[in-house]
Formats: structure tokens, sequence, C-alpha cells
């Protein structure tokens, strides 16, 4: 078991349907999500001992968007509060860390990103080596196409295997109120679509989108004062690979496979799994790296193939998780998150049900 | 009639990087038509790097010729290129072993479009850019029968800065509340909103009252004076920086208007010196004639009442407002 200085859980929680485009400004759509989650606690925000926001100003396409959306969590009086240029994923990660230090007692996460207004393609390519890969435009879709191509050549998988895990996507977001896209697609039609960026099809890669989530993460006791059914954060870990997709073997993730054994991940049963698929070939490399069998139901949000706000869409898969633990569907689960291109940064998050 | 537009802009930032003692001879190779690698024990990278992948030990720069010919390993087809790809019509994006090197290079091939010449395994040749800048862009792939014999005409002095002016395009339509705050503007008129928790009139509008934490909307709006009050003014000397279009110096004042609890700020005055302006003095605005306004420099975050819709800032001749009655706000 992963040791801890201070047990922290989730109390409360709120996402953002997953807009095609949000007419209106970030802090807009970031405000209702903050607001939710204070009343679902009955604190005042005044209250609130840290808050932390993941965003990025270049799907924002203004410098220091990021300080506007503050607006969001209430000018005044001042916060005390960070920002990481990443995912609201690990935005919960600093506050989790944050906790241990075991001073204050709260922390408000969130995350938000407008993928509409601009072009993540080429935004999301700047995150790639300045020398050799941003300056032709080195695009995470075309990142993907690379990995995806890889599982076929090694025989790891079949454009069909993709197929079949868009199919079960959008299947499972039929009852995800929050999803952008859903429906029944069998196979093959979705095999008969052109390519996108062979051997990808556009389904899948991920819908243009929109959207904000936030959080209130809290020690124990003070979960146990907010909350009746708090959900236990029990570890999180991030591992890096390689930004030089050439450099790694693309059909594995090595960096997947450290953070599982650095958070105890098979020291329980996995009921759920909720993953950062945001293009299909990525369930299989994770499915094999995190080892998960038959007992464990990989997304049944639907999961980014179905809405993906970046900067949100991983804060969600931790928000998704605890929501289904909060409802029964299962005591354990792991929320992956990631960043950089072909699954280069690597996030999991265990969380269990109070028992 | 002046329209409203949709906001359509692109953001630029002009990155130079020092190239450092490896990167920097690669960059130099590829402006002068040749591909260099770097040795690492018996190995050789492609690209270059300046230490060792496997155990991060630095690598003293000991650089080595490779291809122009190699070998794709593995490929993508992009059929729908960006605007920072280096081809506008479908290319394939490849991992090329270069001839003498044991890594591999990410790069474009280009097929003419056609992706049926895409494999792996297909041997392909570098061909260059007729204007080269010491990038990796001065340089792409093309299937090995299709390659052209090329004269390259070497530089002089080896590159140490590379340059890499980058360009995010925002696109989206106003927002409701900025659609009808600009379209007040080609109106003559000044719309606010007022909070439902507070009362506060803010110009102009966010959509949300960011001290009570509640979104507003068209039912909270409220037209204001055209007359207010100045709390704030400086002169600004313009920096030439990237992208500075003014250059001489010009007042620019905050002006709060009759009824409101915030002030406009970035109001730009040409016709007064800094001399002649004071804190507390009332001022009107004389707006353009309706044909002649314009509401273009009004995106979704930037721009409040721009010069393109009024003619010019007049003093009302009335008194002054005390100062101290305005430090709630001067900013």
């Amino acid at each position: 078991m992963v040791s801890l200085a201070e047990d922290v859980a989730i109390v409360a929680f709120e996402q953002t349907p997953s807009h095609a485009h949000f007419n209106d400004s970030e802090p807009a759509m970031i405000m209702p999500c903050v607001n939710s989650v204070i009343e679902q606690v009955g604190m005042d925000r005044h209250d609130i001992d840290f808050t932390i926001a993941g965003s990025c100003d270049y799907l924002s396409g203004m410098p220091f968007a990021f300080v506007m959306n503050i607006d969001a969590v209430g000018a005044w009086p001042p916060v005390y509060e960070s920002h990481v240029e990443m995912d609201g994923a690990w935005a919960l990660f600093e506050g989790f860390v944050r906790l241990q230090s075991g001073d204050i007692d709260t922390v408000l996460v969130s995350g938000s990103g407008k993928c509409s207004p601009g072009s993540y393609r080429e935004g999301f390519s700047l995150q790639t080596d300045p020398y050799v890969h941003a300056p032709i435009g080195l695009d995470p879709r075309t990142q993907a196409g690379f990995q995806a191509q890889a599982l076929i050549a090694a025989g790891k998988a079949t454009e069909r295997d993709f197929a079949e895990v868009v199919a079960r996507s959008h299947a499972n977001a039929k009852d995800n109120p929050y999803a952008q896209l859903s429906g029944d697609l069998s196979v093959e039609e979705l095999l008969a679509e052109p390519y996108l960026q062979q051997p990808l099809r556009r389904l899948d890669c991920p819908p243009t989108s929109d959207g904000a989530a936030a959080m209130i993460i809290a020690r124990a006791d003070k979960a146990r004062e907010l909350c009746d059914n708090p959900v236990w954060i029990r570890a999180i870990d991030h591992r890096i690979d390689s930004h030089h997709p050439t450099l790694r073997d693309l059909t594995d993730s090595p960096s997947v496979r450290i953070a599982a054994d650095r958070v105890g991940l098979h020291d329980g049963p996995v009921d759920i799994a909720e993953l950062t698929v945001t293009y299909s070939p990525e369930e299989i490399i994770l499915r094999d790296a995190l080892g998960l069998n038959g007992e464990t139901t990989v997304n049944p949000s639907g999961g980014p193939l179905t809405g993906s706000p970046f900067m949100a869409v991983c804060l969600t898969r931790v928000i998704e998780l605890a929501r289904a633990i909060r409802n029964g569907d299962g005591g354990r689960g792991v929320a992956h998150a990631s960043s950089g291109p072909a699954l280069q940064q690597n996030l999991l998050c265990v969380l269990e049900g109070d028992s | 009639m002046p329209q409203l537009h949709d906001v359509d802009y692109t953001l630029e930032y002009p990155y130079t990087r020092t190239t450092g003692p490896v990167i920097g001879p690669f960059l130099t190779g590829l402006r002068d038509g040749r591909i260099l690698g770097q040795r690492c024990g018996d190995r050789v990278l492609c690209p270059p790097m300046e230490f060792d992948p496997d155990t991060f030990a630095s690598l003293e720069p000991d650089l080595v010729e490779v291809g122009p010919g190699g070998v794709v390993e593995n490929w993508t087809w992009v059929a729908e290129p960006s605007a920072k790809h280096p081809f506008d019509r479908p290319f394939g994006f490849a991992f090329i072993k270069l001839d003498g090197a044991d890594t591999a290079l990410v790069h474009a091939v280009d097929t003419g479009g056609d992706p049926e010449a895409m494999s792996t395994g297909m041997r392909v040749r570098a061909q260059y850019r007729d204007e080269r800048h010491g990038s990796v862009a001065d340089v792409y792939f093309v299937p090995e029968g299709d390659a052209a014999e090329q004269v390259i005409q070497p530089g002089d002095e080896p590159v140490t800065i590379t340059e890499h002016l980058i360009g995010l395009r925002i696109n989206e339509p106003l927002y409701p509340h900025r659609a009808r705050f600009a379209q007040g503007l080609l109106d003559g008129k000044i719309i606010g909103q007022r909070s439902p928790v507070t009362g506060k009139v803010y110009v102009p509008g966010r959509g949300y009252d960011n001290m009570s934490r509640v979104l507003m909307s068209e039912a909270d709006e409220v037209e204001v004076s055209d007359v207010g009050t100045v709390v704030a003014f400086t002169e600004l000397n313009p920096v030439q920086y990237y992208g500075q279009t003014e250059t001489e110096p010009y007042v620019r004042c905050s002006i709060l208007f009759d009824g409101t609890d915030q002030p406009v700020i970035g109001i730009d005055i040409r016709d007064m010196t800094v001399d002649e302006m004071r804190v507390g003095m009332r001022m009107r605005c004389i707006w353009r004639d309706p044909e002649e306004r314009s509401v273009e420099d009004i995106d979704n975050r930037y721009g409040n009442i721009p010069e393109t819709v009024y003619a010019r800032f007049e003093p009302t001749g009335e008194p002054d407002i005390p100062a101290d009655e305005l430090k709630e706000h001067s900013w």
C-alpha cells in the first residue's frame, strides 16, 4: 500500500457537458462548476484554503488567460492559488500533494479548455521538441497515427480493434448526459469511413470540445465533516516517456507500467478504469500496460472519444470514476490522465469508496 | 451601416532560440544541404542529441554526415494538413532512418498527394527548399525515385540562433454580451451590466459579476451615460516591440461614466496633452458619425471603447469631482 502523510478525499465534483462550441468566455464556463461544488458541501468560498486550476493559454488564445480564469472563483477576497499549464488532473495532483503538508484542509481544483476557437492540432504541436519537431507542425493526431501504425506493424492490434473501441465508447456514452457524441455504431460502418490520419478514421480521433470541471478535495477529518460519502484518493503517480517518438516503443507504455506499480494498482480489485483514450489505439496500449482483465469496466462514461475538452478532460476522468464509485458501480478503480502526444506522459489516480 | 463580425485574429510569438553545440551544426548542415548525425558510442543519432538517450550522459559534439537517402520505418498519412505543416496538400509523416544513422528522424514525405506511394520499408531521399533559414523545415523527403539532383549553395556563418514564429489563429463569434456591447457602440450607446446581487454596474460587462460569482445576461443590461469623470491617466511613449503600431506619445485615460461602478480603461486622447489632463475632470464622448463607426477592434477579451467609435472626448466644463471621491475607482 502507498503510504500517505494525510488521507485525502474528493468531497464534491462538477463538470459541464462537453460542448462542440461554448459561445461565452472560459470563466463563464467554469463559474457554474465552482458554484456547484461549493454549494454541494455548504462551504463559503472564503473558507477554501487553496485554489488551483489547469488550463492552456495557447488554447485560450491570450497571454495570461489563466489569470482571467480566476474570475470564476471570485475576485475578492484574494485566493491563495496556483496554476498548472496542464490538464486539471495535474492541478488535482498538486492539490493532493499540497494537502500532504497537513497545514490546510481544503483545495478547490478546476480544469478548463476551449478547443473550438482555435486549432488544437496547431497549438499542441508546440509542446513537441522546439528544434526538430515543432517547426514542421508535428501534431498530436500525427503522433497518434504513428502509434496506431506501430501497433498494426507489431501485430498487436488491427483497424478493427480500433473500431471496436470507438463503437463501445459511443455506446457507453448513451447513458452519459455530459457526452458530446454517443450512439450505436457498427464496426463495419466505422471501417467503411475514409481515413483522416491513416490508419485512423475521424471517430478514432476526439471531437473538438469545450468544457470545464471542478472538484473539492479535503483532508480526512474535514472530508467527513463536509459530506457523507467521500471518495478516497489512495494514490497518485505521474511518469514520463521520451518526447522523441522514434526513441520509444510506441506499442507499449513503460511510464504507465511504472505508475501502476507505484500506485499499487493491483493491491486491490480494479472495478472501473476511466482512461484518457484520446485516440482509440491508446485504449489497447493502456489496457495492456495497466494489466486490466475482464473484471474491469473500462470507460463506462464513453471517455474522451465522446467528448474531449482538453485541460478538463483528464480531471473529468477522475470525476467520472468518483461518480461511479458513489453510485455503487464499483468499490475501487483507477483514473488515468495523459499529456503530451501518443501517451508520452501518464498520471494514475486510484480512488476507493468509503468503507 | 457598420456591422458586427466574428473574432478572427492570430496570436503570434516570435521565438528565437540558441542552438547549442549539436543542434547548431545540424541546422547549419540543413541550410547547406547536408544532414548530420551525432556519434553516441558505436551508434549515430539523427536527429542528433547532446546526450545519450539511454544513459543521459553528456556527449561531446561529434557529428558525421548521414543520408541523404533513408528508409521509412513508420508512417501515417495526413489527409487534412494543418497550417503549420510543411505541405498544404495531403502528405505522409514518417520515421526515416537515414543511411548511416541508427535512430529515426520524424519528417514529411511528399508523394504528390498519393497515400498509395507510402509504405514501411520504402526508400526516400532528402530534398531542400529553395529558401533555407537554418531550420528543420529547410528539408523534406520524397520517394527515392522522385528525387531531383540539387545544387545547394552553402551559407556563410554557422547557425547559432533559430527563429520560430508561432501563430495561433483564433476564430469564433462574439459572445452574446460582447455582441450587444459592440452593437451599442455602433448605435452610439454605452451598455453596461448591473449585478443582480450587488446592483453595481460594470462597463463593459463580462457576462458575470466576478465579485459575487453570478452569471449575467441581457436582462441585467443597462444603457449608461456617455458623460463621465477621468479617474486615471498617463502618457504612453510607445516602445517599438514586435507588432507595435504607435510611434508618437499620446494620452490614455480611464473614465468612470455616470451611473457606473467600474471605469472604462484604455480610452485614448489625441487632442490633449498630458499637462491638460486632471483626475476628476468631467468628459463627454463625442461620437463619430454612425456610418464612420467601427468595432473591428473589439474581440471577446480586448476592446472597451475604441477610437474607431468616437471622434474625441471633450471636457464638459463642469467643476471637477474631488479626487478623494474617486479613490475606489482609480485604475
